[in-house]
């Protein structure tokens, strides 16, 4: 595991990834297991449906509110917030350490004494965040489908599948974002808090277009909209949706050395 | 002889006062250059300036031969650093930290045997470990790899006095192999017997490099003299190769270059009560030296 800088990484979050795993099944295997009650209660449907539309908007993920499919009712309560606030959060966090946190902590600087340039440096570290991530979405992914097997889900494979990469991507996309904050400033703090601040406007933004006709255009700038409008856990992969975050996370990417490498390392 | 590090008029400034203006030096192949000065005055920037964590304002940098930025990889593989400010990654053990670095050369290193030598313990997590081991960690991963130039950043901070003679004796080794040394200090005697010259930088200003032998042949003679009654404030003004360098009280402090016959004349005049005199040591000179600079300093 320490063979390179991008293996190094990874081990630096193992001992966090598994609880944020342990987490994120807990979590599913809870919302799961209440699937069976609001399945069988028609006042629980009725309940959603008579919320106020602006409600609607935000806890419908991509489609309808409707809490008697099983897709409906995974999307409210797991895809609609749950899901990419938790990957948002651990991409944010791992993003903004790859380069601001070990530049604050000191550890760069030895780093960097070593024959690596600083762009391998960012390559591999964003690598290492990528593959965090779509370890998170293969123990998400994992955890539905045993649960929705278990309770008897009518929700396939390949839509839960497709729902957790958009997570993924979305996730991966803000956590190269906070790399290429983090590579321009060298702050953590700040990288967390403009990342994040980026985050909740695009999902405020996505969440109020439906209500608000002026939002209607800046929906289509929202990581949000590409992540939820496909509406994957009933349609499927939403190659085209999704092919916008992953262009997201590239060019994120591709900026973060560029600017990394033109600026001094603080002390 | 060939230059493992030529610095032309290179300048780094930072806003106010920080920084380095107009530095001019080179190393040589297989010398140890000490680089002195008080903290602050700019020594860790020009270091960090060789490793290009940080990049020049004006001026040129060549290490190698090759220009410190376009080629900072190359000249990295061939470079061993230790940060004057050393920070490790806090969880790893000496031995993975040492693993890591070694992969990131692609070559294994006598990490082990320079363990060995220091008395460091690598098993354990760097946080456990006192200031002085992690200093000897820093200095395993710097020398490890036998690398060409060392670059070193107040190497001795925080190592006891025993572990000081083995740096000192790493530094004769890799000196000995051909290898170019570049540490700096803020203590003359850290360095002088290890250096070959010295660069005394002052207030960003390189002041002054001279080889230690020359150093030593710039020294005078200490001359302190105890009178039963403070002499008048001109007493030695006018005496040949005679400087007054402070007075307290009845204790007036000379330092003289050349024939003492002089000054003795002269002290005669005065009831003298006791007389020291000897040869000023380095630190003396050093200290003459930073005084001398600091008058023409703004």
């Amino acid at each position: 595991m320490l063979r390179n800088v991008a293996l190094k990484s990874l081990r630096d979050v193992r001992r966090g990834f598994l609880w944020w795993s342990l987490g994120l099944a807990g979590f599913v295997a809870l919302i799961v297991s209440v699937y069976p009650t609001v399945h069988s209660n028609p006042a629980l449907k009725r309940l959603a449906e008579d919320y106020p539309r602006a409600l609607q908007a935000f806890i419908a993920f991509g489609g309808q509110v409707d809490y008697a499919s099983a897709a409906g009712f995974l999307g409210i309560e797991l895809f609609s917030l749950m899901v990419p606030l938790l990957f948002l959060v651990a991409a944010i966090a791992t993003g903004a350490g790859t380069i601001a946190g070990e530049e604050e902590r000191g550890t760069l600087e030895m780093l960097l004494a070593n024959p690596v340039s600083r762009a391998r440096v960012v390559l591999e570290k964003s690598l290492a965040l990528a593959i965090e991530i779509a370890g998170l979405g293969l123990v998400l992914w994992l955890a539905l489908e045993i649960g929705a097997l278990t309770v008897g889900m009518d929700v396939s494979a390949g839509h839960l599948a497709a729902a957790t990469l958009a997570a993924v991507l979305l996730a991966i996309a803000y956590g190269a974002i906070a790399v290429l904050v983090g590579a321009a400033s060298g702050r953590r703090s700040l990288t967390i808090g403009v990342t994040a601040a980026l985050g909740v406007a695009a999902y405020l933004v996505n969440g109020l277009a439906p209500l608000v006709h002026a939002l209607e255009g800046p929906q289509k700038l929202s990581p949000f909209y590409y992540y939820a409008a496909g509406d994957p856990l009933r349609h499927g992969l939403a190659p085209g949706h999704l092919a916008v975050l992953l262009a997201i996370a590239v060019a994120a990417t591709a900026l973060a050395p560029w600017l990394f490498s033109r600026r001094d390392l603080s002390t | 002889m060939a230059e493992v590090i030529r610095a032309e008029q290179l300048t780094k400034s930072y806003g106010q006062n920080r920084g380095i203006v107009d530095v001019d030096f080179s190393v040589e192949t297989g010398e140890v250059f000490g680089f002195l000065g008080p903290n602050g005055a700019g020594k860790t920037t020009t270091i960090r300036l060789v490793l290009d964590l940080i990049r020049p304002t004006s001026g040129r940098l060549s290490v190698f031969g090759l220009d410190s930025r376009r080629d900072s990889v190359a000249i990295r593989r061939r470079l061993g650093y230790l940060p004057g400010d050393l920070r490790l990654y806090e969880r790893m053990t000496g031995r993975e930290l040492l693993e890591f670095f070694a992969h990131l050369r692609s070559a294994r290193g006598k990490g082990d045997e320079l363990a060995r030598r220091l008395d460091l313990d690598l098993d354990r997590r760097v946080k456990e470990l006192s200031r002085g081991n992690r200093q000897k960690i820093g200095l395993v991963q710097a020398f490890m790899h036998d690398p060409d130039l060392l670059v070193l950043d107040e190497p001795t901070s925080g190592l006891d006095p025993l572990v000081q003679e083995t740096f000192y004796e790493l530094v004769a080794e890799a000196t000995g192999r051909g290898g170019t040394v570049f540490l700096s200090s803020h203590v003359l005697s850290e360095v002088q017997h290890v250096a070959d010259r010295v660069g005394l930088i002052r207030e960003g200003r390189l002041d002054l490099v001279d080889t230690v032998e020359n150093l030593r042949a710039r020294s005078f003679t200490h001359v302190e003299a105890t009178f039963a009654e403070p002499p008048p404030r001109d007493a030695f003004a006018g005496v040949p190769g005679v400087n007054e360098l402070d007075r307290h009280g009845d204790v007036v402090r000379l330092s003289l270059e050349g024939e003492i016959d002089p000054l003795l004349k002269t002290l005669a005049r005065f009831h003298v009560r006791a007389l020291d005199v000897h040869e000023a040591d380095l630190e003396d000179v050093f200290m003459a030296l930073y005084r001398g600079a600091g008058a023409d300093a703004p």
